[in-house]
C-alpha cells in the first residue's frame, strides 16, 4: 500500500478526533490528504509525536490518533511502554512501517525484527511502501498549527 | 506547585524530595518524552512542569530547538543540578550556559 493511501483510509474514519502526525512526509502527506485545526503536524522533534498524543490523551477525554512511522517510534521506543503503563482508551496509534527513512533517501530501519504492536496497546502496524513520495512542505507556520489546534480543543471541551 | 497540574520527569536523588512531595506525577522513559507529554498537556489547557536532572538537559535539546521554539510552546522546568563526581563536572561547569544558549528563561535550578 502507497504510504498516502494508507493515511487516506485512517482519515476516512475521522469524525472529531485529535490527530498528531510525525515528522517528514508523513505530516506532508497528512496536510496533503485532509488539512483541518485539529490536526497537529510535528515537523521536527523527531520521535515525539506519541508522547504528544499521550499528553493530550490522559490530560482530556478527547479522541486522539496519532500517525507514525517506523523510524520516529524508534527514536522513543520506551514511549511504547509508557503507553503501555498509562493505556488511555482514547488513544490509537497508526505506525506507518516502511522498514527506512525514506524522506532521506531510504536508509534501512530495525522495524523488520520488532512487532511493536506487541509492546503497546491500540497500536496498529500498517506495512506501506519504501517510496519517498511528493508532497509539498506545509505552508502554516508552526505557531498557527498550536494555536489553531489549542483554540479547537477548548472550542469544544469533552 | 499549586500553579501546575501536570508534572512529569525523571527522577534525580536531589529531586527526591520534590517527587516524594507531588506524589502524583508521570515517570517517564526518558527526559525528551516528559517534555513531549508536557507538550500534549499545554495543548489540552494544563499547566505542566518538567522536571530532570542536568545530565537529562542534552536529551532536550532537540524538543527545545526543534518543537518548543518554533510552536511558541513554554514549559517550566525544574532541573537538579549535579557537579560531582567526574562524570557531572562538564555538565554541571555548562549548565546555566546551555539554559542561555538555549534562550531558556523558565526554570529553576536545584543546586
Amino acid at each position: 500500500m502507497k504510504r498516502i493511501d494508507a493515511i487516506k483510509k485512517i482519515m476516512k474514519n475521522i469524525r472529531d478526533e485529535l490527530v498528531i502526525s510525525s515528522t517528514g512526509m508523513i505530516s506532508r502527506e497528512l496536510y496533503a490528504v485532509k488539512d483541518r485545526p485539529r490536526n497537529f503536524y510535528v515537523l521536527g522533534s523527531m520521535g515525539n509525536a506519541l508522547g504528544i498524543g499521550l499528553g493530550i490523551a490522559i490530560n482530556s477525554r478527547h479522541k486522539v490518533v496519532v500517525i507514525s512511522g517506523d523510524g520516529e517510534v524508534f527514536m522513543s521506543l520506551g514511549t511504547l511502554a509508557l503507553h503501555k503503563k498509562l493505556n488511555p482508551k482514547n488513544l490509537k496509534h497508526y505506525i506507518l512501517d516502511n522498514n527506512c527513512h525514506s524522506s532521506t533517501g531510504g536508509q534501512p530501519t530495525c522495524s523488520d525484527v520488532v512487532d511493536f504492536s506487541k509492546l503497546a496497546p491500540n497500536t496498529k502496524v500498517i506495512k506501506v511502501n519504501e517510496e519517498k513520495g511528493d508532497a509539498p512542505r506545509i505552508p502554516i507556520l508552526p505557531k498557527q498549527i498550536a494555536r489553531r489546534f489549542k483554540n479547537a480543543i477548548s472550542s469544544n471541551r469533552s | 506547585m499549586k500553579k501546575y497540574n501536570f508534572i512529569a520527569g525523571i527522577p534525580c536523588s536531589k529531586l527526591k524530595y520534590f517527587t516524594d512531595r507531588i506524589k502524583k506525577y508521570i515517570p517517564c522513559t526518558r527526559e525528551d518524552e516528559a517534555m513531549a507529554l508536557a507538550v500534549g498537556a499545554y495543548l489540552a489547557g494544563k499547566k505542566p512542569l518538567v522536571f530532570l536532572q542536568n545530565s537529562g538537559l542534552g536529551n532536550i535539546v532537540d524538543v527545545i530547538t526543534s518543537l518548543l521554539k518554533p510552536y511558541g510552546i513554554k514549559i517550566d522546568l525544574l532541573i537538579s543540578v549535579r557537579n560531582k563526581p567526574e562524570h557531572h563536572a562538564f555538565m554541571g561547569k555548562i549548565t546555566k550556559k546551555l539554559l542561555k544558549l538555549l534562550e531558556y528563561r523558565n526554570y529553576k535550578l536545584v543546586m
